[in-house]
């Protein structure tokens, strides 16, 4: 990786020699803000919050920055994130900071249609909102966090465009990006990805091969049907590092596989655009990594005796069938922006309310509300750990 | 002798007619589009948008748009809270990205931007591309003779389903637009001006720096003012979404 730098170091101090006109430009936003979440008292997933050790109160001032230098053929892009956050909860306080690059990226055109990249990219794509089946990366888009933006993973590049309409790309990911899970079960691996669109249309396939497991093959396409309707869908096939078998016979004891065996995700939604700029998408995803609803409920039963296997090895959603419905304002309005999002397990018929609203205070500063509020008891997924959890914030945008 | 009169006489009658024939609407309709951005090899532009919608009037915008033909990327430079926002259009499809955000959103043709520009007023124009034209006349608009053009569009993708234009017999350039719905019911006027000026194939030719929209139904503005105007050919991967970091 270090060679491959160095050589895009060189072709870019070369290219920058040929192409004086440099353009720079930076900008930032410098977010604060506080949360309130409130824990299952009778948790079986994480009794007394032992397991898990969840923040009850946090507060944080974050500050986010675009830093970019191009010319006609160089591009230098920098995201750096600079943190301070502490967390509260019934054991003590915790100071946490951190200062990191959430991506970072050197593109150089090298020829007709040819682009190389190094750098820490985020590869996540696809129309989809509720989860991310077509990316192996991002299956969850961030949701478990949704303060927190994605970190991208340490990747080179090769791409080709030859024209507007298609695109492929093959490349090297040389590790997860900063505060990845270990091991990391991405560091290098292979991606491919072709993506074509057309008048109305746009779909892309992906294959992913990671040293210890079985390839990953995805797809994702979107037909804009008229100028208010969208119809979409997401496809995924993969076997996951660890999966933790829970047989419907609560007698049984939890099996943990690795890799687990090979399951299909998918998803297929419908977005629907008013006249007044608002839209509702409906959702519809079946996770193939899921459990049945007989399966889940000997899930909950095993976790009391062994809650931290439960939860440190439960699959990325417990349930197999899900609905999303997601009503939000214009996102090309400037004034403000506001989503109510409503999920439903229906497997174990839990639901999950979600709120989020911005609304500009001044030409540079805006205030945010996001609230969780899921609905059943401790043995379904939504509320198996929280009762309820509130973020209150502002942002100041810079210069 | 008589008979070869006849036949002189036939054919000077007849090169006459073609000589002297109407104009061409379609390929009035062409050489207007130039000026807006259409047929060239790819155009970077700047724009700024005031909006006002009765008496609220919104924050002003800049906007740094790369176009080539009907494929567009509008990046926000003001305000600050917006800026690195892009919004992608190829073809019919669009999607908006920002700084930070997980993965580009997929937009619907109606969610068009704020104010009364659409998303295609900000692109370059190809109404050579997207309507067919025919001549209804000529009006004199501003002491300028005009040609004036109906417009029906070709296909789906277009923002505005009939146009009325009229273009300066003059300078081939349209001066004012009328935009109708598929009823017929008049949705917006626009008028263009011209202080701009572009090379292209040798030539300098004039080129759009403002343009007014102004809504038929409520009493709504938009002004957008064109500025470091440059031809020039722009890569297919800047309208690649998986390159857009």
């Amino acid at each position: 990786m270090r060679l491959v730098v160095l050589a895009l170091s060189a072709f870019v101090a070369t290219a920058s020699a040929a192409e004086s006109d440099w353009r720079t430009s930076w900008d930032g936003t410098l977010y604060g803000y506080a949360n309130s979440t409130s824990l299952r008292d009778d948790s079986v997933l994480n009794p007394g919050n032992r397991v898990a050790g969840l923040a009850q109160h946090s507060e944080v001032a974050e500050l986010r920055l675009n830093l970019k230098a191009e010319n006609e053929s160089v591009r230098l892009t920098a995201r750096p994130i600079i943190s301070t956050r502490e967390q509260r909860n019934a054991y003590g306080t915790q100071q946490r900071n951190e200062a990191y690059l959430s991506r970072w990226q050197v593109q150089v055109r090298t020829g007709e249609g040819w682009n190389v990249a190094a750098g820490r990219d985020v590869l996540n794509w696809g129309p989809a909102q509720f989860r991310s089946p077509s990316s192996p990366f991002y299956f969850d888009n961030g949701r478990s966090d949704p303060m927190r933006e994605l970190v991208g993973m340490d990747t080179l590049k090769l791409s080709l465009t030859p024209d507007m309409q298609s695109s492929v790309s093959l490349a090297r990911i040389v590790r997860s990006g900063h505060g990845a899970a270990q091991p990391d079960v991405w560091r290098d691996s292979w991606l491919a990805k072709l993506d074509r669109r057309g008048d109305e249309w746009a779909y892309g396939l992906v294959a992913v091969k990671a040293p210890n497991l079985p390839a990953f093959y995805g797809a994702h396409g979107q037909i804009t049907v008229s100028d208010a309707l969208m119809l979409y869908g997401e496809l995924g096939s993969s076997a996951q590092a660890v999966a933790l078998q829970s047989s419907a016979d609560a007698a049984q004891p939890f099996v943990a596989q690795a890799p687990g065996p090979r399951r299909s995700t998918a998803l297929v939604g419908a977005s629907h655009a008013f006249e007044d700029g608002t839209s509702l998408a409906a959702e519809y995803l079946h996770e193939g990594h899921g459990y049945t609803a007989a399966q889940e409920s000997a899930y909950f039963q095993r976790a009391v005796a062994a809650p931290d296997i439960a939860l440190g090895l439960a699959p990325r959603l417990l349930g197999r069938d899900y609905l999303h419905l997601v009503w939000q304002s214009n996102l090309m309005d400037e004034r403000g922006y506001w989503r109510l999002m409503f999920t439903r397990n229906l497997s174990d018929g839990g639901n999950e309310i979600a709120a989020y609203g911005e609304t500009v205070l001044g030409s540079e500063i805006s205030a945010f509300a996001l609230a969780v509020l899921p609905q059943g008891d401790a043995r379904q997924e939504f509320s198996a750990l929280l009762q309820r959890s509130v973020t209150l914030g502002l942002k100041i945008a810079l210069p | 002798m008589n008979k070869i009169f006849c036949v002189l006489i036939l054919g000077l009658l007849g090169l006459g007619n073609s000589a002297f024939a109407a104009p061409d609407a379609h390929s009035i309709l062409k050489d207007s589009d130039q000026a807006r951005g259409g047929g060239l090899a790819g155009i970077v532009w700047e724009i700024r948008l005031a909006s006002r919608d009765g008496g609220r009037v919104d924050e002003p915008q800049r906007i740094l748009v790369k176009a080539v033909d009907d494929s567009s990327v509008a990046e926000t430079l003001e305000p600050a809270r917006f800026k690195g926002s892009k919004l992608l259009q190829v073809e019919r499809n669009m999607w908006l990205t920002r700084p930070g955000l997980s993965k580009p959103i997929p937009i619907s043709p109606r969610q068009r931007m704020s104010g009364q520009a659409s998303n295609g007023d900000i692109a370059a124009t190809n109404y050579a591309g997207d309507y067919d034209a025919q001549l209804k006349g000529t009006e004199t608009l501003d002491g300028e003779a005009c040609y004036v053009l109906d417009l029906a569009a070709k296909h789906k993708r277009t923002t505005y389903d009939r146009i009325r234009y009229w273009i300066s017999v003059k300078r081939v350039v349209g001066l004012k637009a009328e935009f109708y719905s598929v009823s017929g019911k008049l949705l917006k006027t626009a008028r263009f001006e011209y202080a701009n000026t572009i090379e292209h194939d040798g030539k300098r030719i004039p080129f759009i720096s403002k343009m007014v929209i102004r809504d038929a139904l409520v009493d709504a503005e938009t002004t957008m003012e064109f500025g470091t105007v440059k031809v020039k050919k722009i890569a297919a991967s800047e309208f690649d979404l998986g390159q857009m970091q």
